[in-house]
């Protein structure tokens, strides 16, 4: 029986990493939606929310440690797959054309590669922006001195007409990314039944395209509104 | 030239297992010593290979595919029989033995058809652990059914595909051994003659189909499971590939060819469309259970099947053979096709069709049950010749599928050629003068698994291990006899290409040596083969270089060996004064065509040797006689 | 009985090493019920009366069941119907005056023999590497001793359909060979008489098929859209849960 390391590199298991990274990655996103959309909600929620992440302390580091390792390896076998096809078939079709259902190439399977790496570039930008860029301080109820307006800062951020329209185009891309990623997953996750693979494109693409608008409709919102907005309080 | 079929004496149920008490052992030791060449890799190579180096033997294993899976087995779609009886319907190995004789019309040796009958169940054992996907029952245990008119249910199948899987089983065995080193594995690689030392065969002569190299393989033992020659007709159900020039050359060496004039046509094959038609697609038999054969009474009746009234339609099989009706045996449905068309009373563009009717058992039974028996046979047709057959009669056309002919071998498999043996199609042994449904695979298969691993035992217990290598003189003169005829293929640089002379032969052939046959045009026959066989040396047009892929080459070879067996078997035909199984000769039937077996005269199997060719084939006949202990011979009625 | 006029823009190359280019050629004489490859003989004819070297492809049964063909047309394998190999795809599928584009299956694991022809043999090692189930000639059970559930049996056999053609690799963006592997898997994995080899058999076949040097698989299931017998993409889910487990079970 082979090593497990060995297991894990050969074509199935970089196939079971990517889909195992991807589940996770949607189970952060899940979440960090989720925590986003607090943005809607009363006052502090949103601040608070993210005074009550950085409060874990070490445990936190982990997880980040933890995310940032997934990234990784997300990004890595993805991207060397996609790398992979060339050495696979060094010499192109001068035509090549798809026949159809039910084949699942798509605009978004095609487009994984692509809509990957625009989301590496973005990560990095985002996390500067958002994580280390510089806030004002505020205070919370419960906490009694300054934290970080981080609420302040994404309000901002998104009055920005490039901050919005570039955020929007990214979450549409994650959303094509999802489209196939989903479905992918289960698939590379060993799901064979033919029926509920099915179901499962269709529900993957609907979750896709639910988490895509989640997301893209915070910075959309955000410029439309100037900030100024029913659904955010003050 | 001396025939000796070796039939071990004693009692018909005893011979194979005493001979087996009998035969001699190679040691363990010496067989890895013994180096075994088996050409093709069909159920009967397949199967050998994988037996034989699983039994210790070094061995080699040829095929012309790009891999043995593509062997021409793999198209077979009925089934295979067993004597099993898992239905309890009385079936027997002595039924299935007694079965096979009579549908051979007494014109098999009774011993090899025993034993096949015998090691029928074995193979299905065999073929079950392997994997073979046969069908099943709800309970999980076999299914059979009835095949070919048999009065039991005792074929096997895996829906339409049954030789694809059996070959799979055999070929995966096989390529186990390749992966563990006791097999050396040689794709695109075509046997170009065999080397015989002494009398005694010791090698082959290959030729690298991409590179065009030739090789020599020397060995202890050569077997050929190269298949049947049913290409001679240029449009049959064979794989193109399909050729006869393996047993051909070995004929010229020395090995006596049998029965070449045998050759089963099959009465439901999709019929020819154009001329650049390529080969002709069968369709089960079992259509004709519901279907209905007819042509239209008048000559020239040219409207549209729908429109022609029941009276003016001649359902022929059912007139002329009331009991039987449209499930009368293959040849007799071909022949009356056949018959039909030369009346002028064909339909379709070509007039060489029948109409085969789905229209009374659709309103019968409904559309969805013929739907559910017939769906992907309707399917296939529809795809094949545009037209939909629940709405439209199917049109049928009898197509050469199979060659009972092959060469001569005793009952351990050798040719007349010491340790050059024979298996599957590519022999002549099992079944006469006719070969019943679902028998071709059992036959391949019990050759390669259950025969020739112990028989070729035998002979190189007793031969011992060869010291004649690649370098002895003879692979160098064979070599270069082989050398010399790629070089004068390709120098002629005629006008006619080798497809336009392979028709032309083919046509020639199915007029004169096809369905009927009479002494006068099988005399013209020889005249018209050796006139085209002439022109083709000196006018055939190949294009292309010897080394690198060159299909046109590949069939050039094979044409030209189509030649002279085209030749024998006209001359096979001719010196068999009967009519017997598929072979009918106009001369020998009764006023109502039914044929007339003669067994005082022709109760034997035809072996001939070669002699010369030069301008003419030089041959000579001899016979094996066949004696029936065992079954009293009837003469076949289907009224 | 009509006749169609195709243009033709087909793959040339002299070798392996050779660099190739398109052709291109018309045939004015195409009839409606030709079959693709007939189609092909009818050109080559001509090349060859023409003094002109034919192109070479691989075909042998013609019927759809030997896998010889694997042409790609306009740029999909086997041509533009489904469940349909070339030798059986008929001209009535094209209108009068068609392009038609032919291409070799490309992959580095399917190096050009010639024009059309690829080496498969690749193929076959994935097979020899742990596609069979050892039984020795002679030491197999009575049949009937060993029941199979129709469920499994028709599952297995749905697998076991696999022709061995390989478009699914000329069609997989990838170039992976999983369809093929996976099918051979869940032919013999899902059967009792499969049972004992299971683990070694995945994990062998696993690793020879990348030693061929096919591309992984992204889920594309273009594969499963041009294999002529309909192979479903489910066996390589399949494939994986099998490796897990036999990588779990070492
Ligand atoms: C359409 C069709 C349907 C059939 N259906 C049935 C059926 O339902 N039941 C049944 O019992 N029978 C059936 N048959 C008959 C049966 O399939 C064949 O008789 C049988 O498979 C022959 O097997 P084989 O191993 O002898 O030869 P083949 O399978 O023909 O194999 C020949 C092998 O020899 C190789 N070869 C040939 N010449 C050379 C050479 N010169 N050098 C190197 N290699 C060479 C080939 O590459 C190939 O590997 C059918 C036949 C046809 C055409
Ligand atoms: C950070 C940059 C990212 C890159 C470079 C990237 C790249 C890729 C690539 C190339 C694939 C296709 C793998 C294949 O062809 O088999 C893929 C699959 C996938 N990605 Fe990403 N991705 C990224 C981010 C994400 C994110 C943020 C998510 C989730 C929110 C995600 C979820 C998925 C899923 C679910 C799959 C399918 C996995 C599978 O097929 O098994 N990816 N990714
Ligand atoms: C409108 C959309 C988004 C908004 C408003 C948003 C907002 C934020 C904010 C405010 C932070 C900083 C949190 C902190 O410092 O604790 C953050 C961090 C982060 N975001 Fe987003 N985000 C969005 C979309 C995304 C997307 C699509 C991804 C992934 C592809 C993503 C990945 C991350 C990551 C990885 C971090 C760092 C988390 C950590 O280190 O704790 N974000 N985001
Ligand atoms: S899986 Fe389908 S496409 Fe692939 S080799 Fe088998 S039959 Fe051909
Ligand atoms: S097309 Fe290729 S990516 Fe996988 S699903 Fe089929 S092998
Ligand atoms: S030629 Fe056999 S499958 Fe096409």
């Amino acid at each position: 029986m082979p090593s497990l390391l060995k297991a894990l590199s050969s074509q199935v298991g970089r196939k079971l990493l990517t889909g195992l990274t991807g589940v996770a990655l949607i189970v952060f996103i899940v979440v960090h939606l989720v925590g986003n959309l607090t943005l809607f909600g009363p006052p502090d929620a949103f601040n608070a929310y993210a005074y009550k992440l950085h409060s874990l302390g070490p445990l936190l580091w982990i997880a980040e440690i933890g995310l940032v390792a997934v990234f990784a390896i997300h990004s890595y076998i993805g991207l060397s797959i996609w790398w992979n096809r060339r050495k696979a078939r060094p010499q192109k079709y001068h035509v090549y054309s798809s026949k159809g259902a039910p084949s699942r190439q798509s605009l978004s399977s095609k487009s994984m590669a692509f809509t990957g790496v625009v989301m590496l570039v973005f990560l990095v930008f985002h996390i500067q922006a958002f994580k280390y860029g510089e806030t004002s301080m505020t205070t919370i109820e419960g906490v009694d001195y300054p934290v970080k307006d981080l609420k302040a800062l994404v309000i901002n951020s998104f009055l920005d007409p490039v901050m919005a329209f570039a955020y929007t185009f990214v979450m549409m891309l994650l959303g094509a990314h999802l489209g196939h990623g989903i479905w992918s997953a289960m698939i590379s996750l060993t799901l064979s039944n033919p029926q509920r693979s099915a179901a499962v494109y269709t529900a993957g693409t609907v979750i896709a395209v639910l988490l895509s608008v989640g997301f893209l409709f915070i910075p959309l919102y955000i410029y439309f509104t100037g900030g100024q907005g029913a659904l955010i309080q003050y | 030239m001396k025939l000796d079929p070796k039939i071990p004496s004693g009692p018909l149920e005893e011979k194979w297992s005493k001979h087996l008490n009998d035969v001699n052992l190679v040691s363990p030791n010496n067989k890895r010593n013994m180096h075994v060449i088996v050409v093709g890799t069909g159920l009967a190579g397949a199967s050998a290979s994988a037996s034989l180096a699983e039994l210790g033997y070094k061995v080699s294993t040829f095929c012309i595919q790009d891999s043995g899976r593509r062997a021409h087995s793999i198209a077979a779609q009925g089934g295979i029989n067993a004597a099993k009886n898992y239905q309890n319907d009385g079936d027997s190995v002595y039924r299935l033995f007694y079965d096979t004789i009579k549908g051979g019309d007494y014109r098999s040796r009774e011993a090899n058809v025993y034993r096949l009958a015998h090691l029928s169940n074995n193979i299905i054992d065999q073929a079950v652990s392997q994997g073979v996907p046969f069908a099943r029952e709800y309970g999980g245990y076999l299914a059979n059914r009835s095949f070919g008119g048999a009065q039991v249910s005792r074929t096997f199948y895996a829906r339409g595909q049954t030789g694809q899987q059996l070959l799979m089983g055999a070929y995966q065995s096989m390529m186990k051994m390749v992966n563990e080193g006791k097999i050396n594995y040689y794709t695109r690689h075509e046997m170009m003659d065999v080397v015989v030392v002494d009398g005694v065969a010791r090698g082959i002569i290959t030729r690298d189909l991409v590179t065009g190299e030739l090789v020599r393989h020397s060995a202890d033992a050569v077997i050929l499971g190269t298949g049947g020659y049913g290409n001679v007709f240029y449009l049959s159900t064979n794989a193109k590939n399909s050729n006869v020039t393996a047993t051909w050359r070995a004929h010229k060496r020395g090995a006596a060819f049998a029965n070449p004039s045998f050759v089963q046509v099959h009465p439901t094959c999709i019929p020819v469309s154009g001329d650049y038609q390529s080969k002709l697609t069968l369709m089960s038999e079992s259509l004709r259970n519901d279907g209905r054969v007819w042509v239209p009474r008048s000559a020239g009746d040219n409207r549209p099947p729908g429109e022609i009234p029941d009276e003016e339609r001649y359902y022929y099989l059912e007139e002329r053979y009331p009991s039987f009706g449209n499930l009368v045996p293959r040849d007799v449905a071909s022949r009356n096709a056949k018959q039909m068309t030369d009346e002028g009373l064909g339909v379709g563009e070509t007039g060489l069709a029948v109409y085969l009717d789905f229209r009374d058992a659709i309103a019968r039974d409904g559309k969805d049950v013929i739907s559910a028996k017939y769906g992907n046979l309707f399917d296939m047709y529809e795809n094949i010749s545009g037209e939909n057959p629940y709405e439209v009669p199917m049109r049928i056309y009898p197509a050469v599928h199979y060659t009972m002919g092959g060469l001569w071998v005793d009952y351990n498999l050798m040719t007349t050629v010491p340790g050059l043996f024979a298996m599957g199609e590519a022999n002549f042994s099992d079944h006469g003068a006719n070969r019943l449904g679902a028998s071709a695979l059992m036959q391949g298969l019990a050759d390669g698994y259950f025969v020739i691993p112990f028989t070729i035992g035998d002979y190189l217990a007793e031969a011992g291990v060869s010291t004649i290598d690649t370098t002895h003189d003879a692979f160098a003169s064979v070599e270069n006899e082989v050398q010399e005829r790629i070089d004068k293929i390709l120098n002629v640089n005629g006008d006619r290409t080798v497809v336009d002379f392979h028709r032309t032969l083919g046509r020639i052939v199915w007029d004169n040596i096809g369905i009927t046959r009479n002494e006068k045009d099988l005399k013209k026959a020889i005249t018209d083969i050796q006139a085209l066989r002439e022109e083709f040396w000196q006018n055939v047009k190949v294009p292309g270089k010897a080394t690198n892929y060159n299909k046109n080459l590949e069939f050039a070879h094979r044409v030209a060996d189509f030649f002279e067996l085209a030749e024998l078997m006209a001359y096979d035909a001719l010196d068999r004064g009967e009519s017997c199984g598929c072979h009918l000769r106009e001369e020998y039937q009764t006023p109502e065509g039914e044929a007339i077996r003669n067994d005082k005269d022709y109760a034997y199997v035809s072996a001939w040797e070669f002699k010369d060719l030069n301008g003419k084939l030089e041959t000579e006949l001899h016979k094996e006689t066949l004696e029936f202990e065992f079954v009293e011979m009837k003469q076949r009625s289907y009224k | 009985m009509s006749q169609m006029t195709i243009h033709l823009k087909i793959w040339r190359q002299d070798g392996p090493e050779a660099k190739g280019a398109f052709e291109n050629h018309t045939l004015d004489t195409v009839n409606e019920h030709m079959s693709f490859l007939e189609m092909l003989d009818v050109l080559n004819e001509e090349l060859i009366v023409a003094g002109q070297e034919p192109f070479e492809f691989d075909y042998d049964c013609r019927e759809g069941i030997c896998g010889s063909c694997n042409l790609v047309i306009n740029g999909r394998a086997h041509g533009p119907k489904r469940l349909t190999a070339a030798c059986q795809l008929h001209m009535r599928n094209f209108k009068d005056g068609d392009s038609i584009v032919i291409e070799p299956a490309r992959a580095a694991a399917f190096p050009v023999i010639k024009d059309l022809v690829v080496d498969r043999s690749s193929f076959d090692r994935i097979i020899a590497a742990g596609g069979y189930i050892t039984v020795r000639t002679g030491s197999a059970p009575e049949a009937n001793s060993i029941p199979v559930e129709l469920e499994d049996s028709t599952f297995s056999f749905d697998y076991a359909a696999c022709i061995g053609c390989g478009a699914c690799v000329a069609a997989c963006p990838n170039s992976s060979a999983s369809l093929f592997t996976a099918a051979k898997l869940s032919h013999l994995n899902r059967l009792p008489q499969g049972e004992p080899e299971r683990q070694k058999r995945v994990l062998a076949m696993v690793e020879q098929m990348e030693k061929e040097g096919f591309g992984d698989c992204s889920n594309y299931g273009e594969c499963e859209a041009v294999c002529p017998k309909g192979i479903s993409i489910a066996s390589i889910a399949e494939m994986r849960r099998n490796y897990v487990k036999a990588t779990l079970a070492g």
